[in-house]
């Protein structure tokens, strides 16, 4: 038999248990390879695709780099990973579960600002009285340089983060954030507020394909058979 | 040119004897040679240039967790450096290596340049600049060149002549070169549609002016134990008075937003086009008067070291794309079209590195590969 085709997904989290209750739905059986501890698997009736369960992030990197032929995963990740989608990596099906939204958050004691004109404001009127950039704490880099490119935003500087990003402005390392958000309220108990016109992506969870990996013609076949699946069971 | 470039011999012997003819016009003129290090800190480059620049940038970190990155351009050491020792005016020069991600281009290139640091006269420091430029060009062989000229002071003295809402001026002149952008941000300041904090300005409207701090004040500490960031609480109360100022519900008059637009449209050969700029913003002449004759100055200067009227090119939403030019910015470019060196004005940046208020700057920047390509190819 000719190499299998890679399917990637979580390996754990709120978002594998989100897929493995989708597959059940869906009729499909994953089965864990003997010995591989877990991070490999094998589904029932689709001989030709061998499961990997990765992390989320490293599902998006992946895809990317074409590692892996599909992979589930949040569409903020596969944005952040490749910032230039077309051409690199396709977005098959969106899976209605795993929704959240990339937004841009401030301080509520700011008063002044609603929209990202007012930040465009702020972020210029900081540079000028502090002699530095407003910072902004964001571990999705890529997307918040495009969305401020577009919202004319120049004047500010990014901050890493790792985690807890909400606590930044808090914690006095960073004025501003960008994270993810569902109901909003963890922002909310950080006192940060989301920008009327500051959400940057409204993801899901999303069945994507790398167009970086190699696809011979029955690994196209083995995917659509795969793919005809999971339509005929969620319509 | 190769991403990764070797030089072979014949190579690096044209780009040093380039190199001396354009320091050795530079040190003619007092230009004193600097080479700040290879390696710089991130920081210094983060928070002068802002992100466009810092996505092209190659950052690293030292093992002891210090950010560094390969200098994106020498401008910002060679300033800081002279911050920190004083005495002015100071003139310095530079070649070397400047690191910037470009696809499809070799992410290392050689610069020449000069900055003219700390001069009083401003009408003087530009001229003295663009004529250094135009003689470093010529020295490295090049013989026919446009000039484009540009100048950031125009529009914000515009700006500041018209009726414009407090609260947009900063917007206006921030955004002038971008051209899509700015237009739609036109038509919704005339559409009086703004997406201001409302809520906040609608409670404010019709306080007095000495009742409006304790208001701000007030309205702040109702959001409770929220963070400010590095703001401080008279910032919020500064930008708030300032848009109540501005009266319940501000419009940008269309007559003002087409004289805007026109003049963001001048472009051609300059001295006409300085010309199509005194017909258009008669209404407010006297304000004009003064950028006007400085840069009729210039062009004056360009014409004196004899540079055809039609080789010097007026455009007026100019801004170098770079967001540290403050006031006159110019480009040299070779006749099939390329980009050999470009320059202006930046009166904020020495401030920003700790130099005494009001310490001017002015300097240009050579892109000698591309230069010494189209010399060797007789373009």
């Amino acid at each position: 038999m000719s190499e299998p085709v890679t399917l990637a997904v979580p390996s754990k989290g709120r978002l594998k248990e989100q897929v493995d209750g989708f597959f059940a739905k869906a009729g499909v059986a994953l089965q864990q390879t003997a010995g591989a501890r877990g991070y490999r698997a094998t589904v029932a009736g689709h001989p030709g695709i061998d499961v990997m369960l990765l992390s989320s992030s490293e599902i998006a990197a992946s895809l990317a780099a074409g590692d892996v032929h599909l992979g589930i995963t949040g569409e903020d990740l596969i944005r952040e990973a490749v910032p230039q989608i077309e051409g690199r990596v396709t977005l098959l099906k969106p899976l209605g579960f795993g929704f959240a939204d990339v937004v841009v958050a401030v301080p509520r004691s700011w008063i002044d600002v609603s929209s990202m004109a007012d930040l465009d404001d702020v972020c210029a009127a900081y540079a000028h009285r502090h002699r530095r950039r407003l910072r902004v704490a964001t571990k999705y880099t890529q997307l918040t340089r495009s969305f401020f490119a577009r919202a004319g935003i120049s004047d500010y500087r990014i901050v890493p983060s790792a985690g807890a990003t909400e606590g930044a402005p808090t914690a006095g390392t960073a004025e501003a954030i960008v994270d993810i958000t569902t109901t909003g309220s963890t922002l909310k108990a950080n006192g940060l507020k989301i920008l009327d016109d500051g959400v940057i992506l409204k993801s899901q969870a999303q069945f994507a394909m790398s167009q970086a990996a190699d696809w011979p013609d029955d690994a196209r076949e083995a995917a659509a058979a795969f793919l005809r699946q999971l339509n005929a069971s969620t319509q | 040119m190769p991403a990764f470039p070797t030089y072979d011999a014949a190579d690096i012997a044209a780009l040093d004897r380039q190199a001396d003819a354009i320091l050795g016009v530079f040190a003619k003129h007092g230009y004193q040679r600097r080479e700040p290090s290879i390696l710089q800190p991130a920081a210094i480059f983060v928070d002068r240039s802002g992100e466009e620049i810092r996505r092209r940038t190659f950052e690293l970190s030292d093992p002891s967790g210090q950010e560094l990155c390969l200098r994106p351009d020498l401008t910002i050491p060679t300033c800081k450096w002279q911050v920190e020792s004083g005495g002015y005016p100071a003139r310095l020069c530079y070649h070397g290596l400047a690191f910037r991600y470009r696809p499809g281009d070799a992410a290392q290139f050689h610069q020449a340049g000069a900055e003219l640091l700390g001069l009083a006269g401003r009408a003087k420091g530009d001229i003295e600049m663009v004529s250094l430029a135009v003689e470093a060009l010529r020295a490295a062989g090049l013989k026919e060149f446009d000039v484009k000229v540009g100048d950031l002071g125009l529009f914000a003295t515009l700006v500041d002549a018209l009726e414009v809402p407090a609260r947009w001026r900063g917007r206006l002149k921030r955004h002038f070169w971008r051209s899509g952008y700015f237009d739609a941000l036109l038509a919704r300041m005339v559409a009086g549609e703004h997406s201001d904090a409302q809520r906040a300005l609608d409670a404010l409207h019709g306080l007095k002016l000495m009742e409006l701090k304790p208001a701000i004040e007030a309205l702040i500490d109702r959001e409770g134990e929220a963070p400010l960031g590095g703001r401080t609480r008279a910032e919020i109360v500064e930008r708030l008075t300032l848009q109540v100022s501005d009266g319940a519900a501000p419009r940008l008059d269309a007559d003002v937003a087409r004289m805007i637009t026109g003049f963001l449209k001048i472009s051609g050969p300059a001295e006409a086009s300085l010309e199509e700029i005194r017909e258009l913003t008669r209404p407010v002449a006297t304000r004009m008067v003064k950028p006007l004759a400085a840069m009729a100055e210039r062009l004056h200067a360009l014409k004196a070291l004899g540079i055809a009227d039609d080789g010097v090119r007026f455009v007026a939403h100019f801004g170098r794309n770079l967001e540290y030019y403050t006031g006159f910015v110019f480009e040299f470019w070779s006749r099939d079209g390329t980009e050999v060196a470009g320059g202006g004005r930046y009166d904020s940046l020495m401030e920003s590195l700790g130099a005494p208020k009001g310490t001017t700057a002015v300097g240009c920047a050579i892109r000698t590969e591309a230069l010494l390509a189209i010399v060797r190819g007789g373009r």
